[in-house]
């Protein structure tokens, strides 16, 4: 039994209403716990920030795409190395690092838990074989379900507790969290090189439109009961005037909502929210979506934010991809798979200089500044299609601090600082609200308990930043704050102190979150056992693989934590 | 010819570990085995660890590791074959996809320098001509009709020297340009080669081009998709006209695929060539739906180049001697490390390059330390210090391997290994440990 | 300054020459010379254990390193320096100037592959022959040489000036195959022969040939023909056939080929 008791510090815990209070958090074995004896190991948070460790709802950092885009840009790599320790792996950074280098960074800045995603089902034992090799964190994947054939078919068809019972399997077959949708509709009619262009368009060959799918899947989520929403990467992703599919895409769901809870997740909305008819007059759609958002329940969203540097576009949106490299000239890559899913990756590189770069870095932060509740609306940057992870505490200091965002705007494209609404914008994220949109909020939409909070009986992972609150006021002192997020002062996963002082000390591996849906009735049994059967059947004509060797085993998983949900079949 | 390599996996295998004592190779326990091989690599100066295609991604995982660990090379079979196909998708990127779109979805099938019908037999009926898709039939009813032809042909051709004693005239479609059905609505394959292969006689049309000027004629095709004209006449060997109907072809199709073989990466241009076939494809993308893709030989050698890709961000020739990864073809990659005479050891799993490589390349592994971990008895292990032979990866023992195309697939236990023999995985496990061990005592 | 270093051995493993720079060496003594960092093979040693050290502080010649004897295992040498020379009697090892932005290197023997690669300003000179991949980007990258000058006195290998993006390169003697691959702008002049491809998938930029050439790219076209051209402020005499390429990446390369050293390519002349 180990017992470790962090003293004295000022902890932010939204989850359970702490706001800076001086308290101290005890831990025996992985957990939280009341109290601990003298014997515990003591860690000084005397003079610092302790919050919950830091979770990202959204990220890319394992499987097939990112390995791609790994072996595309070998120049991405050479500027930003990693040497091997007595303690870590050697490995390579920038926009695309190897897996030990992830988890390292992520630690190094006290995050203990990343959720990589889309997974194309068909190679998610590929995303859970480099999940394996990336320490440090806790971690889970989103299947890729809103092109899948089965269930396009079965929306097509009305069949929506069939499709439930589908997906289901699907969800353990893939060792699965989410439902993850990217251009509903758009991706199947990319196999033959076309797009959809509306929530109403038709898909080929299949008769229904993404407005059906999102809708469908939406009903999908609720029956079985899973923690997180559908998590959705709209249609029309970065094409101007954007941001009337992202709202509509929002209203189409409202009447699925339930007690207030969300039911939809809108990811990087950045790239959904601009205004305009072209990229010329591009302007930014961050009120229209704001002010949406601020007055409806049923949906949480993550931003996206843009930062300027070289980095990696890669998503499952193949058109949208074959779009930019089209705009840019860059090299490309795709990659449709088999009845499921495509991908692509283009290299791209944000310029202050760029109009539209500018405007887009500028609408991000113009979203989380003006949604007023900071549970609704999460820090990402899709890494690394907005940019790399490790830019996240420079864009904590643009959350906490509004000279800190005036800097940049001094520097960015002139027309962009005209149009840009920052400078009308004086809110200051606190404290207590930056743990929120960096943890707290991101846990609690995943809908994991034991994440993003301090609470008796939450995993004990935890970050603690050398910056004090009672003398330094982060909002002038942006510069120490970024660099206090920047190198925890500790790190603790699982009970464990794996980060000092920015370094890392130890090393760990996390777990696997998969969602495992059981079933509360004999209806559902019955209905699930129908699934099956139809899947085996169909699989010589849908696949190129056998039935046999598509499930993901749980013992393939490093370590695997399910999480039982009971489904409302 | 599955069956056949599964039943006699095992013919030829060698029984125990073996370490080569006044110049001739003498059994050794295992634990014998693994402290030589340690030792050889602790003692190294710039060692290379090669080979990892014919084993299973959890050994190749802890391959990496003890590759670090001891500051050495990391290459893998990639070297010699598809490795310049990586260095053109480095430098154009690659329009791709998994092979059941191709089988759903594609109505033209091109062949370029590849021979699947030797190489990759199960490849046209599992995944292009010969297989059904959601949206595309087999071509093997027109196959089938193509060969009755041929019968028929050679039957009347039999008689007519019989009865007539001389030969028959057909009077054939003297058209210049392509083969009719070509321009059929139904699925097409092409096969383009510097000889006529088998592939070649079962595809709807052949071009031969002139060996080392498929470069020329890529990018030939590539002015030709854009609409653009050339000032030559022909294009290695194929008249410009020919290629112009090819080009169109091409733009007409609904999916188009390009696969490709070590004709092109191993010909004059190597990865340029490849360069040039995706930059094509790209070019294509522009008028319709065009995916290419490598066809990758060797067991899993693109598990291999997956594995080191995502632990040290570069696919092969990954160079860890100063302590983090470096990568540059033809100055970190075996074959010219070897020939340079720059290595002081090397360690052979999962693959024969002593069989392979350049002769000035095996001519240097003889010269220095050699550890070979392989199940059978090969031109490299008849060369080394040390072997180890492990139980077969796939057979003996479960794993993961990885498809042409990137898919994972789940490696069966079938049958239980013999006594004593433990997997590539625990085999370089015990060994990684060992030369912590040793590098402990040397600093103490 | 004069430091002059001499290799203490033969080297048969690679050796990391990164700290080989005057901009390193500027304002260090002997014994902190000796104490930089050098890796051979998987070994971290020390420029010491490798070199013989000489500094000779009475000339007041700009810094100034001298190698004397054979460093063609030695990589690196010149690393981003951006002053000072460096004069190499013997072969240099790979990256000979990588990535250099001033100052200039004089090779009296041959030289590796990917010298000049990534270099912004600056002068190499190898007397003897060099490798493959001259003033070339990093793979993966479009970003090769943007300035300076390499001038090659014997032959060079395959993929001269890759992805060049400036500068000029000069080699006197014969030249592989794909020299100016992927060019996207400055200047490669070649005396003796190419082995053929020369511009393939360029975008722009200027390239001459005034010795024979195995072929021209069936994807460039012939615009005229010119008595002479003009490189690096001399003027060459033609006469030279010109062509536009490489078509198929949409370029506008000019390629320069001998006319007389090429008589196959009489055949271009019926579209002029």
């Amino acid at each position: 039994m180990t017992e470790l008791i962090v003293k004295n510090g000022f902890v932010y815990d939204p989850l359970n209403r702490i706001d800076g209070e001086k308290m101290d958090i005890c831990i025996r074995d992985k957990k939280i716990v009341k109290s601990v004896k003298d014997k515990a190991k003591v860690v000084d948070a005397s003079g610092m920030v302790v919050m919950p460790g830091g979770v990202d709802i959204h990220s890319h950092i394992a499987g097939g795409e990112v390995d791609t885009g790994r072996l595309l840009r070998p120049e991405d790599h050479v500027k930003d190395v990693e040497v091997k320790t007595a303690v870590t792996r050697s490995g390579v950074g920038f926009s695309i690092p190897s897996t030990f280098t992830t988890g390292y960074r992520y630690s190094k800045m006290g995050y203990t838990t990343v959720m990589n995603p889309s997974t194309p089902p068909l190679q998610a034992r590929h995303t859970h074989e480099e999940l394996a090799d990336t320490p440090m964190i806790d971690k889970g994947t989103y299947p890729l379900l809103g092109d899948w054939w089965i269930s396009l078919e079965h929306i097509r068809d009305g069949l929506l507790e069939e499709n439930a019972a589908h997906i289901a399997w699907m969800l353990k077959a893939a060792r699965g969290y989410a439902i993850k949708i990217v251009n509903p509709g758009g991706l199947e009619a990319w196999g033959f090189g076309r797009n959809v262009h509306s929530l109403d368009d038709v898909v080929p060959n299949f008769g229904i439109t993404p407005r059906e799918i999102v809708r469908g899947l939406c009903k999908v989520n609720t029956m079985l009961n899973l923690p997180h929403t559908i998590h959705v990467h709209t249609n029309n992703l970065g094409q101007p005037g954007n941001y009337v599919t992202a709202l509509e895409t929002m209203k189409c769901v409202e009447d699925l909502a339930r007690e207030d809870r969300p039911v939809l997740h809108i990811t990087h909305i950045q790239f959904c929210a601009f205004k305009g008819e072209d990229w010329a007059r591009l302007k930014s759609g961050a009120e229209d979506i704001a002010n949406y958002v601020n007055n409806h329940n049923h949906v949480t969203l993550d931003v996206g934010q843009v930062v300027f540097a070289d980095t990696t576009t890669m998503t499952a949106d193949g058109p949208f991809q074959f779009g930019l490299y089209h705009l840019t000239g860059n090299k490309w890559v795709n990659h449709d798979v088999e009845t499921e899913t495509s991908g692509g990756i283009v290299p791209f590189t944000y310029k202050r200089s760029s109009s539209v770069h500018a405007t887009q870095w500028s609408i991000a932060l113009e979203i989380m500044l003006l949604i007023k509740d900071p549970w609704k609306v999460l820090m990402t940057t899709d890494h690394p299609n907005a940019g790399p992870f490790f830019y996240y505490p420079k864009i904590m200091a643009w959350y906490i601090s509004k000279r800190a965002r005036e800097n940049v705007l001094k520097k960015i494209n002139k027309r962009a600082r005209k149009k840009s609404l920052l400078p009308s914008i004086d809110r200051e994220l606190s404290l207590y609200e930056l743990a929120i949109v960096t943890r707290a909020g991101q846990a609690k939409a995943l809908g994991l308990k034991d994440k993003g909070h301090l609470g008796v009986g939450a995993d004990a992972d935890i970050a603690i930043y050398n910056i004090n609150p009672e003398r330094v006021d982060p909002s002038k002192k942006f510069v120490s704050a970024r660099k206090a997020f920047d190198r925890a002062a500790y790190t603790i996963k699982d009970g464990e102190i794996v980060v000092k002082d920015g370094e890392i000390v130890k090393q760990v591996f996390g777990k696997t979150y998969w969602v495992d849906v059981e079933c509360a009735r004999n209806h559902c049994r019955k209905t699930r056992a129908r699934a099956n059967d139809n899947i085996k059947k169909k699989f010589k004509d849908y696949w190129t693989v056998e039935y046999e060797n598509y499930p993901i085993r749980e013992g393939f998983l490093h370590s695997s934590a399910p999480v039982a949900v009971k489904a409302e079949i | 010819m599955g069956a056949a390599k599964f039943l006699n996996y095992s013919t030829h295998r060698t029984k125990t570990p073996l370490i080569r004592k006044n110049g001739e190779l003498v059994k050794a326990t295992i634990d014998e085995a693994i402290e030589k091989a340690a030792q050889i690599l602790v003692d190294a100066h710039y060692p290379i660890l090669y080979g990892w295609s014919n084993t299973s991604c959890e050994a190749q995982r802890v391959g990496v590791e003890l590759a670090e660990e001891v500051g050495g090379v990391l290459d893998n079979t990639s070297t010699v074959c598809h490795g310049p196909s990586i260095i053109g998708v480095q430098a154009a990127g690659i329009s791709g996809a998994t092979l059941g779109q191709m089988r759903h979805r594609a109505d033209l099938i091109i062949y370029w320098a590849s021979n699947p019908w030797d190489a990759h037999p199960r490849h046209p009926e599992r995944y292009t001509m010969f297989s059904d898709g959601r949206f595309e039939k087999s071509a093997w009813s027109q196959y089938l009709s193509k060969l009755r032809g041929e019968m028929s042909k050679k039957k009347i051709q039999r008689a007519s020297n019989l009865v007539l004693k001389k030969d028959f005239c057909f009077t054939e479609c003297e058209s210049e340009g392509l083969p009719c059905n070509m321009y059929q609505n139904k699925r097409r394959t092409i096969v383009i080669d510097v000889r006529k292969t088998r592939t070649a006689d079962a595809a709807d049309c052949f071009l031969q081009v002139e060996p080392g000027k498929d470069y020329e004629l890529l990018q030939a095709l590539r002015v030709l998709v854009r609409d653009g004209e050339l000032d030559v006449d022909e294009v290695a060997g194929i008249p410009v006209e020919l290629l112009e109907d090819l080009a169109d072809v091409m733009i007409g199709c609904k999916l188009g695929i390009l696969f490709f073989g070590l004709g092109l990466t191993m010909s004059k241009g190597k990865h340029r060539n490849i360069d040039a076939a995706i930059n094509l494809t790209r070019d294509l993308n522009n008028r319709t739906k065009f995916l290419i893709m490598p066809m990758r030989g060797h067991y899993n050698v693109t598990g291999a180049d997956i594995v080191s890709t995502w632990q040290t961000g570069y696919p092969f020739a990954v160079d860890l001697s100063n302590g983090y990864p470096r990568y540059n073809p033809g100055e970190t990659s075996a074959v010219d490390i070897l020939c340079r005479n720059e290595a002081d050891a090397m360690m052979v799993i999962a693959s024969d390059p002593v069989a392979h490589f350049p002769q000035a390349a095996s001519k240097n592994i003889a010269k220095h330390p050699l550890i070979a971990i392989d199940p059978e008895v090969t031109p490299t292990t008849m060369l080394a210090d040390v072997i180890l032979p492990p139980a077969f990866a796939g057979i003996e023992v479960e794993g993961t391997a990885y498809r042409m195309d990137h898919v994972p697939l789940p490696l069966k236990k079938v049958v239980e290994p013999p006594e004593g023999f433990i997997s590539d995985q625990e085999i370089l496990c015990r060994i990684l440990q060992k030369v912590r061990e040793l590098k402990k005592r040397d600093m103490d | 300054m004069v430091i002059t270093l001499i290799p203490k051995r033969v080297f048969k493993f690679p050796i990391e020459g990164k700290n080989i720079s005057p901009d390193v060496f500027a304002k260090k003594s002997a014994k902190k010379i000796a104490a930089l960092e050098m890796w051979e093979g998987n070994r971290k040693l020390s420029i010491g254990d490798l070199f013989d050290i000489k500094v000779d502080s009475s000339s007041s010649e700009e810094l100034t390193i001298k190698i004397e004897g054979n460093v063609g295992k030695v990589r690196n040498i010149g690393f981003r320096m951006s002053m000072g020379q460096v004069i190499v009697d013997g072969d240099a090892g790979m990256h000979l100037g990588e990535g250099m932005s001033g100052g200039s290197i004089v090779v009296a023997g041959n030289a590796g592959s990917w010298a000049g690669s990534q270099m912004k300003e600056g002068t190499i000179e190898i007397k003897g022959n060099a490798g493959d991949y001259i003033g070339a980007a990093y793979r993966g990258s479009t970003k090769g040489m943007k300035g300076g000058k390499v001038i090659i006195h014997g032959n060079a290998g395959h993929e001269v000036g890759c992805y060049m993006n400036g500068g000029l390169i000069k080699i006197l003697g014969d030249v592989g195959i794909f020299a100016g691959i992927h060019m996207v702008n400055g200047t490669i002049f070649v005396q003796g022969t190419s082995q053929g491809r020369a511009g393939a998938q360029m975008t722009n930029g200027k390239i001459i040939l005034a010795g024979h050439s195995e072929d021209v790219m069936p994807s460039f076209t012939i615009e005229d023909i010119k008595a002479k051209v003009k490189v690096d402020g001399e003027k060459i005499e033609g006469p030279f056939y010109r062509f536009t390429g490489d078509l198929a990446d949409k370029g506008k390369g000019k390629l320069y080929v001998s006319k007389t050293k090429n008589p196959y390519l009489k055949s271009y002349e019926k579209y002029l």
